[in-house]
């Protein structure tokens, strides 16, 4: 019967079709009658849902617009039609980044960058490379090579697959998935997967604690030196899981470190050296060679010992004269110079009068602009509270007392030379307020006037005529001072008397601005009545005291010519007269700013001190092992051996090849551990350790150079206090038929992470 | 002479086996296939999604060159043999891609559902036709359109030899068993029900004889009760309700034989223009992806 079926239907081929038949013509009723259903349901239906393969999984089941995530579809009800166009094979996964945010390497495997993945792989191929692949995934590489994939970039889509129900997990990946990437395959968790290799210790740790000289000779010394201590008994006396539980992080200094080191941070256990770090100073020059060879650099302490601060050589070194004075005086001794050239007398001349600039500067001005254009930091103006952490708040009173006892004539000074060029707005910057001065240079060329100019102020002051209009002019009255520079007015204590007083609106803080008293102070510093005091109570800083020396000014000076010859300070400025027998540096025992001995020093206030932080913070980038910059000493100062504040004492420093020196700061979180292909969740483990506890799988290595791993700046050499993690401790559990052995228990795809932030929602408004 | 029917039986039956092993092989092969295009991260939905398109196009090509009378009887016998055994691979290919549930959506719902009922007609026909050859057919003398009058003349036939009585009483008056009523009684009871209508659908289309063995066994147990001319009578009915139960059994299958092709070549049309819908589609959202 099928055969006369078959060959009914079956015609010699060139005989004529036979007449269509009825089922015929129903199938091609029924197939119009499907063209046209479908055309109506294109037309009627509210949306294009109806075409979906699947429903979405629950996170994107809000969505009803195709076209949030079909980029290139659209969201009409024919306009995927544009999609039958080939486009941008990436709008899709752009889409997706919209809600997720990952960096700019998403589309790369793991979404690492490419240097990492060579690495990872070259590692991997180093440890693993005879791996025995098996038979599925070699016959996996040979039908359906991902080469291609990972090449052109990995599309969300290849691992999230949508349309597949509420329930479908979208981040579910399966082993044989992870393996196809991947040039090391193996079967398993417990087969062929590679031993580890020096786990967990991916580089060393950022705090330096040497746990096994702890335990074994400090904790019983200090237990049998005060009972009363407390001393950890348990790892978690100081170690435990945070809420992420991925971290084991370590309780705060104060819990666990503060009771034996807080007094290293803050000095008390120092023994020799000053117990502040020097930011500000007046170094000791050869006065003799320099009044020898007249040296016009007005009056200077002679028998200030004190260096030149790195603090001060960056404040120097912030232009490009800066820089050249710097070089030029770098090989020097300041304290002798008997074999000083002219020209290296001139530098140091000039350096002095820029040390004079500075704490002018420091004085009418705000730190903010002082410290603002010194190009630490790449350049950038540090923020306000940058400019407040990187001066420890200062209060100007610091520098004005310095400087009515070093340089009592500053004022005077500064007003006289024509190189002073206020420029002034009312500013407010933390909890330093003042106005800003912004000084420019002198040119030699300008050097008579300047000559000029001085001796007409010295004339004033011997002749105590026009002192307080100087201060004003230096001082009290920038607005004039900026639109009539010092230079262009010699005769300024007429012009200064011309001038309406200051106005209350342009204070912009009476308490902490000079008082007319202390301006006049300030320009009137050497009267000749006013008897020396000890100053600030200081008892070595008046010991200190600079010789009474005045030398006439000479008609012309070798040097330079824009302010009087070197003239030892005549006396002290009267500052206090209360005696103390608290030496400055005990009287900040904690912490904050003191003066000794020609300098200005910051003591440490603690642990997380922030002047010290900022300031290794800004200048570590630009201080590469090495560096001679200003900013390389400045980080060389604050972390050597035995540097105030100890801060390198435990928090190690990292050098990093281009990006120079970072101090660890920052405890261990969840960020430290981005573009890590591992992880490990501690808290799930706690429950299945017996009584060795921690000890189960961090065994303490006591005989390994631990701290001598930290004399290197590479992060990732190091020499860990415990053992290393092996693949067999893991294997006791996770393994067939027992725990999870699957690549993402301990594996993560995105290792720089995804999240999706707050989506930007403006505030209403009526 | 049945030691040869025998060989061709058991030469059959091993073909048979090996296309079902044949299939089984593919199909397995197929499954594990999509499964490693999956695991190299890839959607599978596209391997397994164009096999069938592309499948599908060979069904599709088979009707067209039928209808287009392109192909010789011998060489549309074998297309037809590769056209069933592609159904069947399809199959797989289907279930695959469907990923071994069902659909959650309207147009896929069409979709399954076309390809379901074009499937399960297929395999209708292809049942038809090896259970025909089984029983050796349908006498080929017989069409379709004659079965009813046929049928009603073999109905005829019955009751004629039912009424006709048996003249032999009349000679000698003598009392005896009313036969040609117990044969009346078992046309009535049994017989006429089975003659006049159509019979037995559901045990023609798989074949089974319990029906007709039950009518043959109420006509072989009255047989020993009556009496030579009367058992004659009882052997003539028997032939002719085995006559009609081959008839019924004809009708069955030639009814079926016309109509799998009426649900399997028009939803087949129905099933090309939503299957072209759903690759444009597909295409069209897929971002060049596939």
């Amino acid at each position: 019967m099928w055969r006369l079926l078959l060959t009914r239907s079956v015609r010699p081929p060139g005989t004529p079709a036979p007449p269509t038949s009825l089922r015929d013509r129903l199938a091609m009723q029924l197939g119009i009658a499907t063209v046209v259903c479908l055309t109506l349901f294109f037309f009627f239906a509210k949306d294009t849902q109806f075409l979906m393969p699947g429903p979405l999984s629950s996170a994107h089941g809000a969505i009803e617009d195709c076209g949030t995530c079909h980029a290139s579809s659209g969201s009409g009800p024919l306009s995927w039609a544009h999609g039958l166009i080939a486009g941008d094979r990436r709008a899709d996964s752009t889409a997706c980044i919209t809600c997720h945010k990952m960096p700019n390497t998403a589309f790369n495997a793991h979404g690492a960058s490419t240097d990492v993945l060579k690495q990872s792989t070259e590692r991997l191929m180093r440890i693993a490379a005879k791996t025995p692949a098996p038979l599925s995934a070699r016959a996996q590489s040979a039908a359906f090579p991902t080469d291609g994939i990972t090449e052109r970039g990995v599309d969300c889509a290849t691992c999230h697959q949508e349309h597949k129900g509420a329930n479908f997990d979208l981040s579910k990946l399966s082993n044989e998935q992870c393996r196809s990437c991947h040039v090391v395959k193996f079967d398993s968790f417990d087969g062929d997967h590679p031993k580890f290799e020096n786990y967990p210790f991916k580089r060393r740790t950022g705090v330096i604690y040497d746990h096994a000289s702890h335990f074994g000779k400090h904790f019983p010394e200090v237990a049998k030196k005060d009972p009363a201590k407390r001393i950890p008994d348990t790892c978690s006396t100081c170690h435990n899981s945070r809420e992420d539980k991925r971290v084991m992080a370590v309780a705060p200094f104060e819990q666990t470190c503060a009771s034996c080191h807080l007094d290293q941070i803050t000095g008390k256990e120092r023994a020799s050296g000053p117990k502040g770090i020097a930011f500000l100073s007046l170094p000791g020059l050869d006065m003799k060679t320099l009044e020898k060879k007249r040296a016009a650099i007005g009056e200077w302490p002679d028998s200030s010992e004190a260096e030149l601060t790195p603090f001060m050589k960056i404040m120097i070194g912030r232009n490009d004269r800066g820089r050249a004075l710097l070089k030029s005086v770098d090989r020097l001794n300041l304290q002798d110079l008997s074999r000083a050239n002219d020209a290296q007398i001139k530098a140091v001349t000039n350096l002095v009068w820029e040390i004079k600039r500075i704490y002018y500067a420091l004085i009418t001005g705000k730190a903010s602009d002082v410290l603002g254009d010194l190009g630490v930091g790449g350049g950038a103006r540090p923020s306000a509270s940058l400019v407040a952490d990187l001066t420890a708040s200062m209060p100007r009173d610091v520098v004005i007392g310095a400087q009515q006892q070093w340089l009592p004539d500053l004022g005077r000074e500064m007003a006289n030379r024509k190189d002073v060029k206020d420029t002034r707005e009312v500013v407010q910057s933390g909890g330093w307020i003042t106005t800003v001065a912004e000084t420019r240079s002198v040119d030699d060329d300008e050097a008579p006037a300047a000559a000029e100019t001085a001796r007409s102020a010295r004339s004033d002051r011997q002749t105590g005529e026009s002192a307080a209009s100087a201060a004003k002019h230096a001082v009290a009255e920038p607005e004039v001072a900026k639109a009539e520079p010092a230079s262009a007015k010699p005769d300024n204590s007429k012009a200064a008397d011309a001038r309406p007083p200051p106005k209350a609106a342009d204070q912009t803080d009476d308490l902490l601005s000079p008082t007319p008293e202390e301006l006049r102070a300030m320009a009137t510093p050497v009267k000749e009545a006013s008897p020396p005091s000890p100053p600030l109570g200081n008892r070595t800083a008046s010991a200190e005291t600079p010789v009474k020396a005045s030398a006439s000014p000479p008609a012309e000076t070798p040097a330079s010519s824009d302010a009087a010859p070197a003239r030892p300070q005549a006396r002290p400025a009267p500052v206090i007269s209360i005696e103390s027998s608290v030496d400055p540096e005990n009287w900040a025992e904690y912490g904050g700013w003191y003066r000794q001995d020609y300098a200005i020093f910051y003591r440490p206030a603690g642990h997380k001190d922030k002047f010290i932080y900022s300031w290794l913070f800004l200048t570590g980038p630009q201080a590469p092992k090495g560096s001679k910059s200003p900013a390389g000493t400045i980080f060389d100062a604050l972390t050597h051996k035995d540097a105030q504040g100890s801060c390198t004492k435990c928090h190690s420093v990292d050098d990093i090849p281009r990006k120079g020196r970072v101090v660890n700061f920052s405890p261990a979180s969840l960020e430290n551990k981005k573009g890590r292909f591992t992880q490990f969740i501690h808290e799930p483990h706690f429950g299945i350790l017996e009584k060795r506890g921690c000890a189960s799988c961090h065994e303490l290595a006591k005989d390994r150079p631990y701290l001598k791993s930290y004399e290197q700046g590479n992060p990732k050499s190091f020499a860990s206090n415990f053992g290393v993690v092996n693949k067999d401790l893991c294997q006791t559990c996770h393994t067939s038929n027992m725990a999870r052995q699957d690549c993402l228990t301990c594996h993560k795809y995105h290792v720089n992470d995804v999240i999706t932030p707050i989506m930007s929602t403006k505030i209403p408004t009526e | 002479m049945r030691a040869a029917a025998r060989r061709a039986s058991a030469g059959s039956i091993s073909g048979k086996a090996l296309q079902g092993l044949s299939i089984a092989a593919i199909s397995g092969g197929l499954f594990w296939l999509v499964w490693i295009y999956g695991s190299s991260l890839r959607d599978p939905r596209y391997l397994d999604g164009w096999l069938l398109a592309i499948g599908m196009g060979l069904q599709l090509y088979f009707h067209i060159a039928i209808k287009r009378g392109t192909l010789q009887p011998k060489s549309a016998q074998r297309w037809r043999k590769i056209h069933i055994f592609v159904g069947y691979l399809l199959v797989a290919a289907f279930i695959s891609h469907s990923d071994f549930s069902l659909p959650d959506t309207g147009f896929e719902w069409a979709l399954w559902a076309g390809f379901v009922l074009v499937t399960l007609s297929g395999i209708l026909g292809t049942y038809l036709a090896w259970s025909l050859k089984a029983r050796h057919g349908i006498d080929e003398r017989v069409s379709f359109e004659r079965i009813p009058d046929r049928c009603a003349e073999l109905a005829q036939e019955v009751h004629d030899i039912v009424v006709e009585t048996d003249p032999a009483p009349t000679l000698f008056a003598l009392p005896a068993p009313p036969h040609d009523a117990w044969i009346m009684d078992l046309y009535a009871t049994h017989l006429r029900d089975f003659l006049e209508g159509h019979s037995n659908f559901a045990s023609h289309l798989i074949g089974s004889k319990r029906p007709l063995k039950r009518l043959t066994d109420e006509i072989d147990n009255l047989s020993p009760y009556v009496d030579e001319q009367s058992q004659e009578k009882l052997s003539a009915i028997r032939a002719l309700v085995i006559e009609k139960d081959r008839l019924d059994f004809a009708r069955v299958y030639l009814a079926l034989s016309k109509g799998w092709l009426f649900v399997h070549v028009p939803v087949t049309y129905s099933l090309v223009v939503l299957v072209l819908l759903h690759i444009l589609v597909m295409f069209g959202y897929s971002a060049g992806l596939w």
